[in-house]
């Protein structure tokens, strides 16, 4: 009994990191395109949690998007994730303009109920996304116009103990807005059985 | 012994210090048995308590709330916040970022934040846009000013500026319908001659509207397979210079409607024609300039060459002096006005080369009243004015506009600029000269771009042609109050609008007359 309980753990885990995983893409896409750090005719619409979500054709910002998520999705198979961070930063000046946070965060399950719980539906955790994605995209109305071309920075918070592929990641600067200069807005939230992510973005506000 | 409950000691207390003012303050246990006689109850005197506890006077307690162990008073509610949420403060303080690690490190042990937490990024930066795609990077490049915004413009405005000095119209006065007209950049269809006659080629055909009488005269076709390319009025407006497609110059008398001579040689195109009294300048597809002697038979007196490209601008100075060509070479020439024979060492070379423009040179003007500035106006990828002094070669002035100049014409009554635009703006645009400076801004002045342009012989009227095969009049330098000095085409418009009537008083009105 006790092996078929942590059989399915584990097999929600994976599931649920790789549902996190493909969030991460389309709301970096979506970032992306929103914010206009690609030309919009790089972007072609693609149908996703039940809405048309526009997604990279360069072929060269997808492999990397792709060589990213894939470690991120190790972490957070591991459990080694915290948070991800999206920087959009100026291409001249290298200023952060725009931090776009996603806290991962495990969900505990309750210490005896775990067996009576029974899981979250699909539908409600892609109505979740589908809510932040929507966001995301109505962001755009009250975000500072970005005026100067701009370039994105994708930065990971784990743990100590993370597995870290050498050379391949590296420690950071955390592109942080100085906070007199940072306005920030909450937004919406959404968890699966094992993980709980809640999105937040910070923009630099100047009067 | 029991005291019934309402006998609290402090009631006790207050009793005695009652009892205790307007007596001497000798003896405390005197007043005791005082009090207890006067109240003479049997309760009390049941009651009686000789020797009962005194309590202390109350100590005077500092009104200061206990301060809780394990609080800190600096920051209250520490124990509350999230960690993570003092790391994120921390971080958006930005201390990382300025301090040395050393001491981070004091700093992250003095607040409590957790260190051992990595923030990492990915080794390589992003890809640069279309960086896998060099043949879609440069398509990009030629066609961004497309997709440029149209600057300060919201999507609900009408998008017409204008001077709070002076009222310009925002709409044109008369709108002629010229169906057929090609919609080529290159070519110069337009001309309005100072016997106040526009003539425009409609793709063969060339007609001559009359601005004195609204009558419209198909004044001829081009040979079977030839549309017209360009057309230019004689300085006294008898005769009109028509270029066509496959290379011939003809020469047509306006009066009469008759084709007078053609002038042939040209291999290519002649998309711009230019007057200086007897002398018809043709700039053609190939590059080459030709002066064309209308007189003799033998027409072609000089060949101007300097270009690499479609001429595509052309411009005979009003005393002849100096001829000004723009190409599709993004060059401005100008050239020496003299005409010698034609032999090899008569070729002209050109006065002054100019390639500050980035895109073909269409635009070119001189200016009426200060004879050595020409202005010149470059196409979509430079969009920008230039303005030139043609005695010593020196660029005066530039201009960044939005969107790709059609054509440039001086003001004759004020110090003013007035450029024609094609997409995005579609627009009209006035510029004060020397400060450069917008003076009136009309977008959408056609519903596709504006191509071609010219001024009345009163100088206040411009006509402008535009991909939507349009023609449109906008009274933009209307003569000022009191001056009679360009009465004659004002008494020119207003006969037309007798002679033609219904609808056409409101200028406002887009009364269309077909000019077929």
């Amino acid at each position: 009994m006790a092996t078929k309980q942590a059989n399915r753990q584990a097999i929600t885990l994976k599931g649920s990191s790789a549902l996190v995983t493909e969030f991460f893409k389309y709301a970096a896409n979506t970032i992306l395109f929103q914010r206009e750090v690609y030309p919009s005719d790089d972007f072609h619409m693609v149908k996703k949690y039940g809405q048309t979500v526009l997604v990279t054709q360069d072929l060269a910002l997808e492999n990397y998007l792709e060589r990213i998520l894939s470690q991120v999705h190790k972490w957070l198979l591991t459990g080694s994730v915290t948070q991800l961070v999206l920087a959009i930063i100026s291409k001249d000046t290298r200023t952060p303009l725009e931090r776009w946070v996603f806290d991962v965060k495990l969900v505990e399950p309750p210490a005896d109920a775990s067996t009576t719980r029974e899981s979250k539906p699909e539908a409600e955790i892609q109505s979740e996304i589908r809510a932040i994605l929507k966001q995301i995209v109505s962001m755009v109305t009250y975000l500072p116009v970005i005026q100067e071309p701009t370039v994105f920075n994708i930065l990971a918070y784990t743990n100590e103990s993370a597995d870290v592929p050498a050379g391949e990641w590296v420690d950071t600067d955390p592109l942080a807005i100085e906070a007199s200069k940072s306005q920030q807005v909450k937004m919406r939230s959404f968890s699966t059985d094992v993980h709980r992510i809640e999105a937040m973005v910070a923009y630099r506000y100047e009067e | 012994m029991v005291h019934p409950p309402p006998k609290t000691p402090s009631k006790r207390v207050r009793c005695r210090s009652d009892a205790k003012t307007p007596l001497t303050p000798s003896n405390k246990k005197s007043s005791q048995p005082v009090g207890v006689i006067r109240k003479g109850g049997v309760e009390s005197r049941l009651d009686v308590v000789t020797c009962d506890y005194v309590p202390p006077p109350p100590k005077h307690e500092l009104k200061r709330s206990k301060s809780t162990p394990g609080r800190d008073r600096f920051i209250t509610n520490r124990d509350t916040t999230d960690i993570a949420a003092v790391a994120a403060s921390l971080e958006q303080m930005s201390l990382n970022t300025q301090s040395s690690p050393n001491h981070t490190a004091r700093l992250a042990v003095a607040t409590g934040v957790p260190v051992n937490r990595r923030i990492l990024g990915y080794h390589e930066q992003p890809p640069a846009a279309s960086s896998s795609d060099n043949t879609l990077a440069q398509q990009r490049e030629y066609a961004k000013p497309l997709y440029a915004q149209r600057p300060g413009a919201l999507p609900s405005s009408t998008g017409a500026i204008t001077s709070k000095a002076r009222k310009i119209p925002t709409q044109p006065e008369r709108v002629l319908d010229a169906p057929g007209m090609v919609d080529d950049f290159y070519l110069n269809l337009l001309s309005w001659s100072c016997q106040n006659a526009v003539a425009v080629a409609l793709e063969a055909s060339t007609y001559i509207w009359k601005a004195d009488t609204g009558s419209v005269v198909l004044l001829g076709e081009a040979p079977e397979g030839a549309y017209v390319s360009s057309v230019d009025f004689s300085n006294d407006g008898a005769f009109l210079g028509v270029g066509l497609g496959m290379g011939d110059v003809e020469l047509w008398d306006v009066e009469s409607g008759q084709k007078l001579r053609t002038m042939a040689g040209h291999v290519g195109q002649v998309a711009t024609l230019s007057w200086h009294q007897h002398i018809l300048s043709s700039g053609c597809a190939d590059g080459s300039i030709w002066h064309h002697d209308v007189r003799i038979s033998r027409h072609k007196v000089m060949e101007l060459l300097g270009h690499s490209g479609e001429i595509c601008g052309l411009k005979w100075r009003s005393d002849g002096e100096l001829l000004a060509s723009g190409g599709n070479d993004n060059v401005v020439n100008i050239w020496d006005g003299r005409v010698g024979d034609v032999n090899e060492s008569t070729r002209g070379s050109a006065k002054w080369t100019k390639r500050n423009h980035t895109a073909a040179v269409k635009a070119v003007a001189w200016c009426p009243w200060q004879p050595s500035l020409l202005a010149s106006g470059g196409g979509t990828n430079d969009a920008t004015l230039n303005v030139w002094n043609s005695t010593t070669g020196a660029r005066l002035h530039t201009h960044r506009t939005p969107s790709q100049i059609t054509s440039i014409q001086w003001a004759t009554q004020r110090k003013e600029i007035l450029t024609t635009h094609g997409y995005p703006t579609n627009s009209l645009m006035i510029h004060a000269y020397p400060s450069m400076e917008r003076v009136a801004e009309i977008r959408d002045a056609h519903d596709s771009r504006v191509l071609f342009s010219c001024v009345g012989p009163g100088g206040d009227v411009v006509c402008t042609g535009g991909g939507d095969e349009n023609l449109k009049f906008w009274r933009v330098w209307d003569s000022k109050s009191g001056e009679g000095s360009t009465g004659k085409k004002k008494k020119a418009s207003a006969a037309n609008t007798e002679e033609v009537g219904g609808g056409r008083l409101n200028s406002t009105r887009e009364g269309i007359l077909s000019i077929r």
